[in-house]
């Protein structure tokens, strides 16, 4: 018997403005667990508004590389009543500690026609990376005041250190530029 | 303030904060051995908000005598500690310490609840700060008692004999100090007698939810936080053997 908890992916959302972001993965019970354990890994500093989890399971995953040989075949079954499905893209290399943002909902009847349906809708950059997720699938945060002030507003006063804090050893990124390709700007 | 209530107050901040600080410790032996990762950098973030609170209350307490709270934790014999006995208790296993902290943490968000109407503005404040992480803290145990009770008949006959052992003792939160009825009188803290009422119903509510049978013998229930079990010794021994290994280090 596999006694391990599922994966879970996690999507932090750091103000109102700015879109959920896949953050990094817990492993959980069941829905609410993994909400409480993302909030303690992902937002105890320095601040979120938001989050979201998925079973890592219900997220249809394409890469471009992926969608160039063609394993994108959509197979539809027209059978199937349409649902809403939330489309994750990544179209950078840049960051460092994100993988996928938020970009929407379509509404389909399968992944893969979702997917197509992302590709005409989200057209404006190119996508490395499409994560399609059945809506009912994306358990969310409480939105209520209660939860915002006690989930993600201590958070704010207080101290944390930066990583690169514990960097004793090694020297700045910037030391090495030149000849490493595109480098992490953050 | 009337010296009378002064001294109160400062044994009640005291007792606060010698809760916190005991109570953390005991979980911060989980580190490194929690069931799974998040659990454990969970049980980490709990123990970290409750040092900062324990930090909240002599920081109060700070201000009327003017002690310091570094000395006060880590040079303060067992003896003079004014810890319930609940928090002594050593680790167990994971349905122990989830339940001990889930019983705390209902009676530690009923009475900061209470508190923010404290007529001392300090604590007011403390407490109005305090309880929004404690709110967060006690759904985090809650789910664990939940689970935990319903999970398997192992998980359920583990978090039983916890509550079998753990019952009796955490009624001693409800007890008041010496002198506490001068602060209830002066409207600084609530009257623990209407926070059990509290506590009692939500407590015993949600262990039945979880398959849980509440103890028809309560079991010793401590009512003096002047005298502690065997365990606080060697906590304190392990605790305070830095500080005290060179005290007259500033920097760790």
């Amino acid at each position: 018997m596999d006694t391990q908890w599922p994966r879970w992916e996690v999507f932090k959302q750091d103000t109102p403005s700015k879109p959920h972001q896949a953050v990094g993965s817990v492993h959980a019970a069941d829905p609410e667990h993994a909400l409480l354990t993302a909030r303690n890994v992902f937002a105890r500093r320095p601040q979120a508004v938001s989050m979201w989890v998925a079973r890592a399971d219900d997220i249809h995953s394409w890469t471009r590389e992926e969608l160039l040989e063609g394993s994108s075949k959509v197979r539809a079954d027209t059978s199937l009543a349409p649902g809403r499905y939330l489309v994750f893209r990544k179209t950078s290399h840049k960051r460092s500690m994100t993988f996928v943002d938020y970009v929407g909902e379509v509404e389909a009847r399968s992944p893969e026609e979702a997917l197509v349906q992302a590709q005409a809708t989200f057209g404006d950059l190119e996508a490395l990376v499409w994560w399609i997720v059945p809506a009912e699938k994306v358990y969310r945060s409480d939105p209520s005041q209660e939860t915002l002030e006690s989930w993600f507003a201590p958070a704010k006063d207080k101290t944390y250190k930066q990583q690169q804090y514990y960097a004793t050893v090694g020297s700045h990124v910037s030391k090495h530029r030149g000849g490493r390709g595109v480098e992490d700007e953050e | 303030m009337r010296s009378e209530v002064r001294e109160a107050l400062i044994a009640k901040l005291t007792a606060l904060a010698d809760d916190e600080v005991i109570l953390a410790h005991r979980n911060s032996e989980w580190t490194g051995h929690g069931p799974i990762l998040e659990e454990d950098i969970a049980l980490a973030n709990i123990v970290q908000d409750e040092l900062g609170h324990a930090t909240l209350w002599l920081g109060l307490r700070q201000q009327l005598d003017g002690s310091d709270p570094d000395r006060l934790v880590f040079f303060r014999d067992a003896d003079a500690y004014r810890c319930c006995a609940l928090v002594e208790l050593p680790k167990g296993d994971w349905a122990f310490t989830m339940l001990r902290q889930y019983l705390f943490d209902l009676y530690e968000a009923l009475w900061l609840e209470a508190a923010r109407h404290s007529s001392y503005q300090p604590l007011a404040d403390a407490a109005q700060k305090i309880i929004r992480e404690e709110r967060f803290h006690l759904q985090h145990t809650h789910a664990w008692v939940e689970r935990l009770g319903q999970g398997t008949d192992e998980s359920n006959r583990r978090l039983q004999q916890a509550l079998d052992m753990q019952w009796g003792y955490a009624q001693q939160l409800f007890v008041p100090i010496p002198g506490e009825e001068l602060l209830v009188a002066e409207g600084i803290v609530p009257d623990l007698a209407l926070i059990k009422e509290g506590w009692l119903e939500h407590s015993t509510r949600h262990l039945r939810n979880a398959g849980l049978k509440l103890p028809v013998n309560p079991g010793y229930q401590p009512t003096t936080r002047t005298y502690h079990t065997e365990h606080l010794w060697s906590l304190l021994a392990e605790m305070q053997s830095t500080a005290r290994w060179d005290a007259e280090a500033e920097v760790w």
